[in-house]
């Protein structure tokens, strides 16, 4: 009968009745595939069984089941970390020849080393260093005291990084870094790291002076067992154990002395730091040993391997917690390379110290100075995060001085407005969080920073109008003004300027990053560069009312009004940081014209897109800058007014490029003692020469010889183009 | 076995004349279509399986479920303890079906049969 063999079917179920999935109470499972597999039979093509609320759209959105992009679930070794603990995977001791225990502890310790190095280099932690199955079970290497202390202190060291990391905030687009749900991050006793660290440490010295000892008295005397058992490589494993165990208490010393408040961990910080490389180093040396100690061919690069040795590390699989932590992506990573690993960290070392021998300037100037010069080496995110906890705890530069006085000392005011009432009023208090907000942003990697400081541009200028409105409110209708009321005029008057030329700052920063991010196209430099120098011209403008006003304030006081304008005037010299500003307004305005002359003349290959027009890269690159009117009335139309009537034969008449070199070497002596500053006049000057000669060449030889070409190379300065000329 | 139960659902499935939701569409299809919104349990190659709401299929018989949870046993070797975890909305593709279940009651399910 056609009804009992159906019953049989479905009460009889295959799977899911031996599985405790429950049905419900008072319900079975009734086998359903037949039936689909009918209605499939009999659907047209492209039809679909679904109900009202069904959005095809939605449904793109589906998790695919098996596709190893997106189903982290898939079964691939084992069901589960006890599964493949039973199956042997992560065996405890590793193993009972007391030798190829000491290898595989070392090829673990190097291959957690490459997992540690991949993480930070952006990777989630469940698949990097928690795919190591003795982490993922602190207790079972209890038994193991080096293979315990050393996963001990990595669960430490990763907790550390974490908070450090996810205090700074500087992870926006690195956010798989802070995210540990479902790992065992906190080992019992995983605190005391440090001790049994030094204990395990303690022991293989001893091991190792006994086996340098010439005699056996030693070894009688102290009554010690040897690390392994093969004589002859005593000292090198010893050796090779030291430097690893070493390098791991070093770094958790430099983490926590970094994080120690205001600073103060810093000195000490340093000398971990060296202690570090030069552990690291020997590690990188040891690699030899390892290698040749072990008989096993290696198959394949050992510039790939993960290992100092070259083997396969044992008690590692990445695909085990995928399930366990959903924010993993399913997707397997490539683990770095052992090499890259130790190059990592030598990279994050060398960071981390120029960060610890910064000298904790209170002058904001030289703050900005040194996170734009530190953010050129770039650096990863852990030595970024680390910077910005420096630089901003509870909302004091370094945890120390209050961002008030830092803005004061900024807009260089005296010393004893530092506690004067204004700096309770709400606008000063939104400029304070504005420049922490700055600090923690110069910190981040450099587009989002880009896009942040694009941002925030609008809201130092509202933070300008607010603060103008409320220095009209109190002093605009007093003719005669109280000494008191004449120190806050000149608070709101100083911080003024000071505000315009930060978001100038800020503006020409956000400009220059783009050249950093390859956002530019060829085509586009001449209205970069216009726009670059547009707003120098502005920050020049503002710096150099900042020396006036604050050196004006000075001088006046006991002159006479007439007098003292014309003394202005005598006196004046044009500050240095301003010339400064100069040379590199000429380069921009230069680049500029020869940029549009060539446009203008058909000397450049034209390739005009056929996606957008010029107007509409021009509103996409500074769209941002537009609305926060910076500056003011710069638009388009103005771009192409005063680049239009570029051409060469006029452009010799007035030679910019020569007008940079010679501010440049007019204002090197002001600068004698300051390297860097020397260095970047050195380039700008060497873009000039260059520019200077190309723009003779092309002027001359151009209108006569079609066939030379023009082209832009940021050979000498990174954001400033050098012209290349060649005849093809 | 499963041959058969699938030929008798189609049988009985044909065997019912009436059809509410459209003529042209033939019995089976009508039938699925009365699956939509229950409770369905698919197992799938890797020895998983996921329970929610039966949303779609198409005719290759590619199935989607919202809400569903996933079931995986901690052992190879059965019996095993299982876990589970919420996946929200999911595409089973048919080619790594091995089954599929609608939960029903007694009553409901020799109703089903008596069609």
């Amino acid at each position: 009968m056609a009804g009992t063999s159906a019953q049989e079917a479905t009460v009889d179920l295959p799977l899911p009745e031996r599985t405790p999935i429950p049905s419900g109470d008072h319900t079975v499972w009734a086998d359903v595939s037949p039936l689909l597999d009918a209605a499939c039979k009999d659907l047209q093509d492209g039809m679909l069984i679904h109900g009202d609320n069904f959005n095809l759209f939605a449904a793109m959105s589906a998790l695919e089941i098996m596709d190893p992009k997106m189903d982290s679930g898939m079964i691939c070794k084992y069901y589960s970390v006890d599964e493949a603990i039973e199956n042997g995977a992560a065996p405890v001791p590793i193993s009972f020849d007391k030798t190829i225990d000491v290898q595989c502890t070392i090829d673990i310790m190097d291959h957690l080393l490459a997992c540690e190095a991949t993480w930070h280099k952006g990777h989630s932690l469940a698949q990097t260093v928690f795919s190591c199955i003795y982490l993922l079970r602190p207790d079972r290497t209890s038994s193991h005291p080096l293979l315990h202390s050393y996963c001990r202190v990595i669960r430490a060291t990763c907790k550390t990084v974490i908070s450090v990391v996810s205090d700074a905030r500087t992870h926006e687009e690195e956010d798989l870094f802070i995210m540990t749900y479902g790992l065992p991050l906190n080992g019992d006793g995983d605190e005391k790291c440090l001790s049994m660290l030094n204990a395990v440490e303690e022991t293989i010295s001893r091991q190792l002076r006994a086996c340098k000892a010439p005699s056996s008295k030693t070894r009688v005397l102290e009554d010690l067992v040897p690390l392994q058992n093969n004589v002859e490589f005593e000292e090198s494993y010893c050796k090779a154990l030291l430097c690893r165990l070493r390098f791991r208490k070093h770094f958790y010393h430099v983490l926590t002395s970094m994080r120690r408040p205001q600073g103060r961990g810093l000195e000490l910080a340093r000398k971990h730091i060296a202690s570090c490389i030069s552990e690291l180093k020997c590690i990188l040396n040891s690699s030899e040993f390892l290698r040749s100690s072990t008989l096993v061919t290696h198959e394949g690069n050992i510039e790939d391997k993960t290992t100092a040795s070259g083997h396969q590390p044992i008690g590692f699989d990445a695909s085990l917690n995928c399930r366990l932590s959903a924010p993993t992506p399913p997707r397997a990573i490539k683990i770095l390379s052992w090499k890259k690993a130790v190059e990592y960290f030598m990279k994050l070392l060398q960071d981390l110290d120029v960060i610890c021998s910064y000298p904790l300037d209170p002058s904001l100037e030289s703050v900005l100075h040194f996170v734009v010069k530190f953010q050129k080496s770039q650096p990863d995110l852990v030595a970024r995060a680390h910077l910005q906890r420096l630089l901003v705890q509870d909302g004091k530069l370094y945890g120390r001085d209050p961002v008030f006085a830092v803005i004061t000392r900024a807009a260089a005011l005296p010393d004893n407005t530092r506690n004067h009432d204004i700096q309770k009023k709400e606008s000063i208090v939104q400029l304070g969080q504005l420049v922490i907000n700055l600090l923690k942003i110069l910190c981040t990697n450099g587009a989002w920073q880009r896009r942040k400081l694009g941002k925030i541009l609008q809201d130092w200028r509202v933070v300008y109008v607010q603060l103008e409105m409320a220095f009209r409110k109190e002093f605009g209708e007093k003719a005669n003004i109280s000494n008191d009321e004449n120190v806050g005029m000149k608070l709101f008057q100083h911080i003024l300027v000071w505000v315009e030329e930060q978001t100038y700052w800020i503006a020409f920063r956000f400009l220059i990053l783009g050249f950093e991010l390859e956002l530019y196209s060829e085509s586009e430099y001449c209205m970069v560069y216009w726009y670059i120098y547009v707003v120098l011209i502005k920050l020049a403008e503002k710096t150099n009312l900042k020396t006036v006003v604050s050196s004006g304030s000075g001088k006046r006081r006991g002159k006479k009004k007439r007098d003292s304008v014309k003394d202005v005037a005598r006196d004046y010299q044009i500050p240095p940081s301003v010339l400064f500003l100069q040379c590199q307004i000429c380069l921009a305005e230069g680049l500029t014209m020869m940029l549009a002359a060539l446009r203008n003349d058909c000397m450049m290959a034209q390739n005009p897109s056929p996606f957008n027009t010029e107007h509409e890269r021009f509103i996409q690159h500074f769209e941002l800058l537009q609305k926060a009117c910076i500056p003011d009335h710069v638009s388009f139309p103005l771009f192409m007014e005063s680049t239009t009537h570029a051409h060469l034969s006029n452009l010799v008449m007035y030679d910019y490029f020569k007008d940079a070199q010679r501010i440049a070497k007019e204002v090197k002596s002001s600068f004698s003692n300051d390297p860097e500053k020397l260095a970047e006049l050195r380039r700008l000057e060497q873009v000039a020469e260059h520019n200077s000669i190309a723009l003779n060449v092309i002027s001359r030889a151009g209108a006569l010889d079609p066939s030379l070409k023009v082209s832009f190379e940021f050979n000498h300065h990174p954001c400033f183009a050098t012209a290349v000329v060649k005849r093809c | 076995m499963e041959q058969e139960a699938a030929e008798t659902l189609v049988q009985a499935a044909s065997s019912d004349g009436s059809n509410p939701k459209g003529p042209d569409e033939s019995e089976a299809v009508n039938r699925a279509r009365k699956l939509l919104f229950r409770r369905v349990l698919v197992g799938i190659r890797d020895g998983r399986f996921f329970l929610g709401n039966f949303h779609c299929i198409d005719k290759q018989g590619n199935i989607i479920l919202q809400d569903a949870v996933e079931y995986r046993s901690t052992r190879r070797s059965s019996p095993s303890p299982m876990e589970q975890r919420f996946l929200g909305l999911i595409l089973i593709p048919s080619s790594c079906r091995v089954s599929c279940h609608v939960g029903c009651s007694v009553e409901e399910q020799l109703s089903l049969l008596s069609f």
